[in-house]
């Protein structure tokens, strides 16, 4: 289409011209300057934490993530301190949004260089819409066992956890048990509606009598059953901040939420604790699309961003906890009671099966969908 | 746009305008044929609405392979049934509540002076001029369990209602956004009725009921209709207002839409729930107008026999 509205626009009067443009801009996006033949990272096995000062001179390049104050301390953490060192200009954009990466693959028109995504979506998609990670320029060595994979590695962590409203229970609900127990524990409770991931599922299943060590494969079937027992009780959210907004509002009396958004609302005074009993830790992830413009430069800044300094900064600046094993972030009170990687809270916590999510993501989420709606 | 030389009042006509818009501008005027004023409106009409709504027709039939398989999921689910005709529902309810609200509102400002007139007026315009978001996070704010709503209906003893995240929020939100949309052809056509005819029909005997429901009411109609249909029309498409109100339980299409595309990366299936509400949206509105031409011929046999 742009390129017929580009062949009109030359003989038509000036207002077709300016209409023309605007719908070539609408439909281009910014499609950075054509990649640089050659990057020069410089010798020696990759380092995390560290890029080859001017490496990147005159590249441009576009950081994707979610936005909000946890897109805030990734710039701050690590890409902006990477473009720096690197010289490479890095723009951050968002939100990050499957359908765009699958739209810029497939239109071979690929402006995001990085993305920070869902690990489940991105386990499905290696080879597919994200490209296999070149391992010689990303060093791994201190991410935590089992959370990189061939196509990503690891953003942070954090768990879908359930929390209370400590003012509205004086026996505090601890369990998946309890959470399921409307009789004991009377009240409505908040859990993710448009989406599906690890968390409420595994919970149902627990609740339903299933060991944590049996959980995978997960029987949806089973824990949509169990579900189904106090669907009168739920309420559905469908982004963070309306999650967080629910605790700080006190709408939800107990809720399955992401711990930095149950981080924000205990910050902000929401009378909230975490039951760890229920933690399942799940992950975002850093991963390149097909046909990004210049991979070389993507390794290097998923290699620069998993350094011990940048992930201690990144979890003091969003509460999310560091995937590096040496980090030791320096948080407060609060940040403490949701750093997945405490001792305390680490052994309670069940780590979420990436590669069965990632196989199962799809077909979960049109079951879920169909029991919500 | 060629004047036949035999009509004279026309011609004149024609020498009057140009001859006036040449003294005025000094200048020769501009020979542009109408059709290229419109060539930009066009241009862009064919880029944003015609072209993408091609793709979708052609993605729902196309993605992801050749084949009807996305209508026949459209059909075989109950679910998906459930998502248009809440939809549909939905977007009559705002309708009709609209008209409920705006219907006196506009009569009220047709018959007060020219300045409570105009502050009426800005009454209406100003939710307008106020962001989406703002509105809606407000809406949030009162109407939430323990939001200043439910707080004043505590106080009556009532409550606490659930107000939001269902579609109670979703039609207060949209009613809100889309009463303006009412307001304005309502009053546009009720300020050309000639309000004299009313009292020429209470001069004949008609009580002021009879006088409103037989002179009044048919003259602004038309407002009625073109205000009905465009919060409904709009209502059908709307997206920010049932996701921050509404809830995931209770999805209107749109947002069905956008979790099959954005989600699922289902395109077929999200362009096959775009071209079907199209469908339905047209095939209602095909049904309006044969019943207002049926109608119309109604009343005008009626009349024929008076």
């Amino acid at each position: 289409m742009s390129a017929s509205t580009r062949r009109r626009a030359k003989v038509l009067p000036v207002g077709i011209a300016a209409t023309a443009a605007l719908l070539l801009s609408a439909c281009g996006g910014g499609a950075g300057g054509a990649a640089p033949a050659e990057v020069d990272l410089g010798s020696g096995p990759a380092q995390a934490g560290t890029v080859k000062a001017g490496a990147l001179e005159g590249v441009n390049m576009t950081f994707a993530s979610y936005g909000g104050i946890y897109q805030d301390g990734q710039m701050a953490a690590a890409i902006t301190p990477f473009a720096e060192e690197s010289g490479a200009r890095v723009l951050s954009d968002g939100p990050m949004e499957y359908a765009k990466i699958q739209a810029q693959v497939e239109s071979n028109n690929v402006t995001w260089d990085v993305v920070d995504t869902d690990s489940n979506w991105a386990a499905g998609q290696c080879g597919k819409l994200l490209q296999k990670l070149d391992y010689s320029i990303i060093d791994k060595s201190n991410i935590p066992e089992g959370l990189a994979s061939d196509c990503y590695v690891p953003a942070m962590q954090y768990a879908t956890v359930m929390v209370y409203n400590t003012e509205k229970y004086s026996d505090a609900p601890t369990t998946w048990k309890d959470f399921f127990d409307t009789k004991k524990y009377p009240g409505k409770r908040a859990i993710q509606g448009n989406d599906a991931g690890a968390g409420i599922f595994e919970g149902a299943l627990i609740a339903d009598g299933v060991a944590p060590e049996d959980l995978y494969p997960l029987d949806i079937d089973r824990a949509l059953a169990k579900l189904d027992t106090i669907k009168d009780s739920l309420v559905y959210w469908s982004t963070g901040a309306q999650a967080q907004q629910m605790l700080e509002a006190k709408e939800a009396d107990m809720a399955v939420v992401w711990s930095g958004r149950a981080f924000g609302a205990v910050e902000n005074g929401a009378p909230f604790e975490p039951a760890w009993d229920t933690g399942v830790v799940v992950m975002d992830v850093l991963a390149v699309p097909t046909n990004a413009k210049n991979p070389k430069a993507s390794m290097a800044l998923i290699n620069y961003y998993l350094g011990k300094e940048q992930q201690e900064k990144l979890t003091e600046e969003t509460s999310y906890s560091p995937v590096h094993l040496e980090a030791k972030p320096e948080v407060n009170e609060n940040g403490r009671k949701f750093l997945i990687t405490e001792p305390e809270i680490a052994e309670k916590v069940i780590v979420s099966d990436f590669a069965w999510w990632g196989e199962n993501y799809a077909d979960v989420l049109e079951k879920y969908t169909a029991w919500v709606s | 746009m060629s004047v036949s030389l035999k009509d004279p009042v026309r011609q004149a006509g024609q020498a009057r305008r140009t001859g006036g818009a040449a003294a005025a501008s000094g200048r020769r005027p501009l020979r542009l044929s109408p059709v290229l004023l419109l060539l930009p409106a066009l241009a862009l009409m064919a880029g944003v609405f015609a072209y993408p709504l091609a793709e979708a027709m052609w993605r729902s039939v196309a993605y992801p392979a050749p084949g009807p398989q996305n209508y026949q999921w459209f059909a075989a689910d109950a679910g998906n049934w459930a998502v248009l005709g809440r939809t549909l529902w939905v977007a009559l309810l705002s309708a009709a509540i609209c008209l409920v609200l705006a219907y006196p509102y506009a009569y009220f400002m047709v018959i007060s002076g020219p300045k409570l007139r105009a502050a009426l007026m800005v009454i209406v315009l100003i939710p307008f001029w106020t962001s989406l978001m703002i509105r809606s996070f407000a809406w949030i704010i009162l109407l939430q369990d323990n939001g200043l709503v439910n707080g004043l209906l505590a106080v009556l003893g009532l409550g606490p209602f659930e107000l939001i995240r269902n579609t109670t929020g979703v039609l207060v939100g949209m009613v809100q956004v889309l009463l303006p949309f009412m307001v304005l052809p309502l009053y546009a056509s009720m300020n050309n009725v000639d309000l004299r005819l009313m009292q020429a029909s209470s001069s004949l005997g008609a009580r002021p009921f009879v006088s409103f429901t037989r002179i009044f009411m048919p003259l602004a109609m038309p407002g009625v209709v073109s205000g009905s249909l465009l919060v409904f029309i709009q209502a059908l498409g709307f997206y920010i207002t049932p996701a921050l109100l509404g809830s995931p339980a209770e999805m209107m299409i749109s947002q069905y839409i956008y979790m099959q595309v954005n989600g699922q990366l289902q395109w077929g299936r999200g362009s096959v729930l775009g071209v079907i509400l199209l469908v339905a949206t047209l095939a209602l509105l095909g049904l309006l107008a044969l019943l207002m031409k049926k109608s119309k011929r109604a009343a005008g046999d009626e009349g024929g026999l008076l």
